[in-house]
């Protein structure tokens, strides 16, 4: 078995992101929020965690649909468990239901038959942050949107770095002709006025969840495929370099084993602020109505209606909230993996 | 096969110079400009020259390192100067190269037991237990101890990164090393062993060294010839003690008397060089020291001169490029 070693350098920067309170907090933070997003399921969801009727356990949450006449109730669509917890409180047989803390979907319209939606935050109804225009729980929708984002900035951030890395590396490495073709490209594509590319297409399909990744990352991967052309041309003359084709290596070793390592740091500053951006340009786009296809949880399309109810304040403040601690934390967290490996280079914002 | 594993003739190696707005080429250095050269096996050539005068851009053009100028370089017999990269990646055991900066020439992100462990993983020498035996061997070799293998070159001096340079240039047991001023990033205090070192590898391992610096004194009791540089040029060469004994060229007479003497009665008229060294962008035309030298004369500064056998020499075995030297004035 090969352990990783980590290299003394590594450990180093490790130590000092640490040392970085603000940053590693956040950071700590930023793990726990996107963790706890992929369990999203039970903390925030309509369906019970566990049911306790006539002596079995039910685990709705990751089964398939329960009709309401399992449970002795006299319907066949999915059953309502917020319902379902008060009517076996009342009827008091043994029987209960565990909620989760947020007992609502992100889909589900919450109505009212004396009212019309939005309804404020009500810890008794436990919309902790109200609803929206249809009645929708707006802490699910942030949640869920939260986890959307995130995969989807992730995703791209992997697409980018997968063509960045590749064509940098190689442009740097390599030079010549090969470089400046891809150079004049680049400075073609980037005066694509991406935001209308986006538009035009969005408004003859709506874009799925990879179609808008893919389009993002059709232009998403100049700025990586730069940075790293720039790195790798300083690291190709260095002596190391050298000394590694005077042994005979081979250009793939020389860049894989050599070139790329010592761009790590490069690599790993670039990434929160990569993961920022995303979220940014994700909810930009659900802001305009180019983004993802409704209902989809999202937080542009909360924001749209926060502007539009501005008298709802809860919709507004929710999402900008929540938006503000997100991009505060990844700017702090990368800020610190900056401030770690680059001391030289950087300092913090004050 | 002939009797010389390397041969180098008329070697030219000039960088572009790229300037102006648009980038384009405005000029180009003449970093090497006309050079031969012959080291038989076995034998150690000392290449001096002051800074900048193209000494490092001869050891990599000879090792190919470089697509060249102009000129061929031969090794053991075979013409190596048109061969491409990947044709020469074989023959790079054969050849190898220890560095004059030993903290920018080893990857910092690798361990000590991996940067040794290079060249027979490119080679394909080995298996992993063998080559885990050899990294040993050749540790202890060099005077580094076994525990090295896990650690980090910053971990280490400067004077035992340069022997594990030194391990790593010899791992494959090769032919030619160039030895490019291995010591003169060094304290003064470590220069001795680690030269001792590289003349106990030489006989043990038969070893063939063109070793350059740009301090006479260092190569005076390791090499065999030495030659002596001056932009882009030798200018002389000969045996390690005629170079001391009985300097022809004004240059060298220059950098000899330049060399601090123990006993102040020895002491010969010194020979101080005025101006700088020309830039090698645009050399002087003619002689290319007639802007420093003291003896200069109108043939100078209008004709080249030849590098060839001193007037009362032997066949090949002293060299002078000087019309004042050639003329037998
Ligand atoms: N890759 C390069 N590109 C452009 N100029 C170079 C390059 N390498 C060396 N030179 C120039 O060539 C000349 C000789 O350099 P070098 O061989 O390093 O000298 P030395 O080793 O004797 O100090 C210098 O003027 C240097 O600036
Ligand atoms: S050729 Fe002339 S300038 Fe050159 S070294 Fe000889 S005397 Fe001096
Ligand atoms: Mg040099």
């Amino acid at each position: 078995m090969i352990i990783m070693r980590l290299n003394p350098l590594t450990i180093k920067k490790i130590k000092r992101f640490k040392s970085i309170r603000r940053g590693f907090y956040s950071f700590l933070l930023l793990v726990l929020m996107i963790l706890s997003s992929f369990f999203a399921e039970m903390l925030v969801n309509s369906r019970a965690l566990i049911v306790f009727y006539n002596g079995n356990y039910y685990f709705p949450v990751y089964e398939s649909m329960n009709p309401g006449v399992k449970f002795g109730l006299d319907y066949d669509y999915e059953t309502n468990y917020r319902q379902l917890q008060k009517r076996f409180k009342e009827e008091a047989k043994g029987n209960w239901v565990i909620l989760p803390p947020v007992p609502y979907n992100p889909y589900e319209n919450d109505l009212r038959e004396d009212r019309f939606p939005p309804f404020p935050p009500s810890f008794a109804e436990k919309h902790y942050l109200g609803t929206d225009n249809v009645g929708r729980d707006i802490l699910a929708r942030l949640v869920y949107g939260f986890r959307i984002a995130i995969i989807f900035s992730l995703l791209l951030l992997l697409f980018d770095y997968g063509i960045g890395i590749s064509l940098g590396s190689a442009m740097g490495y390599f030079g010549g002709k090969f470089d400046l073709f891809f150079q004049r490209i680049i400075e073609i594509w980037s005066n694509v006025p991406f935001l209308y590319v986006i538009i035009i297409i969005s408004s003859i399909v709506v874009p799925s969840f990879f179609t808008l990744i893919l389009i993002m990352a059709f232009f998403g991967w100049i700025g990586m495929t730069w940075t790293i052309r720039t790195v790798t041309y300083k690291e190709k003359a260095r002596e190391y370099v050298l000394a590694a084709r005077a042994l005979g290596a081979s250009n793939s070793r020389i860049i894989f084993r050599h070139i790329i390592p010592n761009t790590i740091s490069v690599i790993v500053t670039y990434a929160p602020f990569a993961v920022s951006g995303g979220i940014v340009a994700l909810t930009s786009l659900d802001y305009l109505g180019f983004g993802l296809a409704p209902p989809t949880p999202s937080w542009g399309e909360l924001l749209q209606q926060g502007w539009i109810h501005m008298d709802s304040w809860w919709i507004g403040s929710s999402v900008i909230g929540a938006m503000t601690i997100t991009l505060v934390t990844v700017t702090f967290v990368g800020e610190a993996v900056r401030e770690a490996f680059d001391p030289k280079m950087y300092s913090t914002y004050e | 096969m002939s009797e010389y594993l390397l041969e180098v003739n008329n070697l030219k190696m000039y960088f572009p110079v790229y300037g102006g707005i648009f980038r384009r080429q405005t000029g180009k250095v003449h970093a090497v400009d006309g050079l031969s050269l012959k080291i038989k096996k076995g034998e150690t050539v000392g290449l001096v020259g002051e800074s900048g005068c193209g000494k490092t851009t001869v050891g990599r053009a000879v090792l190919r390192l470089y697509n060249l100028s102009g000129g061929e370089v031969f090794f053991e017999g075979d013409n190596i100067s048109g061969m491409t990269q990947g044709e020469l990646r074989l023959l790079r055991r054969n050849m190898q190269m220890i560095f004059q900066d030993p903290f920018e020439s080893l990857d910092a992100r690798q361990t000590i037991g991996e940067i040794i462990e290079e060249p027979f993983i490119i080679h394909k020498i080995g298996t992993a237990k063998t080559r885990r035996d050899e990294i040993e061997k050749l540790l202890s070799r060099v005077g580094l101890s076994g525990s090295a293998v896990t650690r980090f070159p910053h971990e280490f001096s400067g004077g035992q990164r340069q022997r594990i340079g030194i391990a790593r240039a010899i791992a494959l047991k090769p032919k030619l090393v160039v030895c490019d001023e291995p010591v003169s990033a060094l304290d003064v205090s470590i220069q001795s062993q680690i030269l001792n070192l590289l003349l106990d590898l030489q006989s043990e391992m038969n070893l063939t060294y063109l070793f350059i610096a740009h301090d006479l004194s260092v190569v005076k009791h390791i090499s065999d010839n030495i030659a002596v540089m001056y932009l882009g040029k030798i200018v002389e060469y000969t045996d390690a003690d005629s170079v001391y004994k009985n300097p022809l060229h004004p240059y060298t007479q220059a950098l000899i008397s330049a060399i601090p003497v123990p006993d102040p009665s020895e002491r010969k008229q010194k020979i101080v060089l005025h101006g700088d060294v020309p830039s090698p962008l645009s050399p002087p035309p003619g002689c290319r020291f007639h802007t420093r030298c003291p003896f200069a004369f109108g043939r100078c500064r209008s004709e080249e001169p030849e590098l060839k056998p001193a007037p009362g020499t032997r066949d090949e075995e002293h060299l002078v490029a000087c019309h004042l030297v050639n003329s037998g004035k």
